[in-house]
């Protein structure tokens, strides 16, 4: 149980993703407009890989035959039978209350140790993934 | 010692595992793959169509099945092997290659197209990539034209890897009618079971299994089950399993948790109107056992594992289900994850293992 640092933020762009392996446990980390969200890489269902998925976005809730897209980038589908979830609360889009992922807390900070006295700035903090 | 002596001396030696896989789909690295085997008009007339209105809107495939070498998926056997059959610990699987032959209206191309297919899994998959004897793989065929499809069969049967013949479940008629019955005599012959797996449901010069045509994929692919239902009806009523008293029929993808319902419905129409079938002997569902397998994939799953085992159990599933993966496809089941927790022991290895060992004598 702890901090894991992941990457530098430099790393993980807007739009992209990085699997790691902490603890044992497989986990995506997700750049969403540079905030960052952390889900086990597991799907409720098969055990999928599920974080290997197309992020996307999504039909929204509407009217029959009225097509709403939105949360462009929010949303993850399992590789394999293509199950929505949020990325932001590892929620299934079908059955958020009952279907889920863990999702974990991930923190950007400052990196302590620095080699050289470069000028600090975001570019230079660290994603962190609490456990 | 001939091939198939030695392949049964293989199969005497193999390891169990205890998972005989009964779908697994395959495909070309590419179309030239195919094409190589098909003569003019036919080559050129072949585009690859797909499933047209109906290939699936989201992916066809599991995005994590696409091998690192760039090939589409199921086209790597080594990726296959490793992602698979190593991982689940598959002892044979029956390797179906995905073609939607009988989407076209010409029964002379959908014959070349399915003779093309065969040639190539003959030289790839049943030979310069089956070092151990683990894959197997059925004979693809197209039933507009029974007389072609017998042609084909026979240019097969006997191979050691060649172990049932498969069509299409879009089709004109269903499978009891007469016009099949020649195909089914060519499978008794030689003793391969007969196989349908959804392909062209409905579609292209297939006649709709519903009423007109659905507007979603969602639809279409929870429906197809009633084009299954219909040919397992029609090839229980029409005799066919009288006829042909060594046929063995093959369910492959078409549902199961229709099973009992439709067995009891058509029990009770027996009972009132035999007459109209007297060559039908005993109540349909008694053939059952003695003559038709179910491919597990999709498994349709209650919420509650209970009522899935209720389910199991009302379908007979210990003597007639058989698993299927339908790797590398993106509704694959996981022979792990699939059934509840309580699931009895040698329902689940019968399941998993016995009934396909069987079945196809391996």
């Amino acid at each position: 149980m702890g901090k894991h640092v992941v990457c530098k933020v430099s790393e993980l762009p807007p739009g992209e993703r990085k699997i790691v392996t902490l603890e044992r446990r497989s986990i995506g980390i997700f750049n969403i407009e540079n905030s960052y969200y952390a889900l086990k890489n597991v799907c409720p269902h098969y055990k999928a890989p599920l974080c290997k998925g197309v992020v996307t976005g999504m039909t929204l809730p509407s009217k029959p035959k009225e097509f709403n897209w939105g949360r462009e980038g929010e949303i993850l589908r399992c590789p394999w039978h293509g199950w929505e979830f949020d990325i932001k609360t590892g929620k299934s889009i079908f059955d958020p209350h009952k279907c889920f992922v863990k999702s974990y807390e991930v923190t950007v900070e400052e990196e302590s140790e620095s080699v050289e006295t470069f000028e600090v700035t975001v570019e230079l903090g660290a994603v962190v993934v609490h456990i | 010692m001939t091939q198939n002596q030695a392949v049964k001396l293989e199969n005497k030696n193999r390891k169990r595992t205890g998972i005989i896989d009964c779908d697994v789909h395959v495909s070309p690295f590419d179309n030239d793959e195919i094409k190589k085997y098909m003569k003019q008009p036919f080559r050129d007339a072949f585009r690859f169509w797909g499933r047209g209105i109906f290939d699936n809107p989201f992916t066809e495939v599991r995005p994590d099945a696409k091998p690192p070498t760039g090939g589409p998926i199921g086209s790597d056997p080594e990726f296959l092997r490793e992602q698979l059959i190593d991982s689940y610990g598959t002892e044979h699987a029956i390797l179906h290659p995905w073609i939607y032959a009988d989407y076209y209206a010409d029964p002379d191309l959908k014959a070349a197209i399915c003779s093309a297919y065969n040639d190539w899994l003959n030289d790839t998959w049943l030979s310069k990539y089956n070092h151990d004897g683990v894959f197997k793989a059925s004979i693809v065929i197209s039933h507009q034209d029974p007389s072609l499809a017998v042609k084909e069969i026979e240019r097969w049967a006997g191979h050691p890897h060649f172990v049932q013949v498969l069509a299409d479940a879009g089709a004109r008629a269903p499978f009891g009618q007469r016009h099949y019955w020649p195909i089914y005599e060519a499978c008794q012959r030689h003793g391969l079971p007969f196989a349908y797996h959804p392909g062209s449901d409905g579609l292209g010069s297939n006649t709709p299994f519903t009423p007109g045509f659905p507007t979603h994929f969602i639809e279409w692919g929870t429906t197809l089950v009633c084009g299954f239902i219909s040919h397992l009806v029609s090839l229980l009523t029409e005799g066919v399993f009288e006829r042909y008293p060594g046929l063995k029929v093959v369910s492959l993808e078409g549902g199961s948790a229709w099973l009992p319902a439709i067995l009891w419905r058509l029990d009770s129409h027996y009972k009132s109107f035999r007459f109209e079938v007297p060559w039908v002997k005993k109540l349909p569902s008694l053939y059952i056992r003695d003559h038709v397998r179910f491919g597990s994939q999709p498994l349709e799953k209650p919420d509650d594992d209970k009522h899935l085992l209720y389910f199991l159990e009302m379908m007979d599933a210990e003597n007639i289900m058989m698993f299927t993966s339908d790797y590398p496809h993106y509704d694959t089941d996981h022979p792990r994850e699939m059934f509840p927790r309580n699931i009895p022991e040698q329902m689940k290895n019968k399941i998993l293992y016995e009934n396909a060992r069987e079945f196809y004598r391996f």
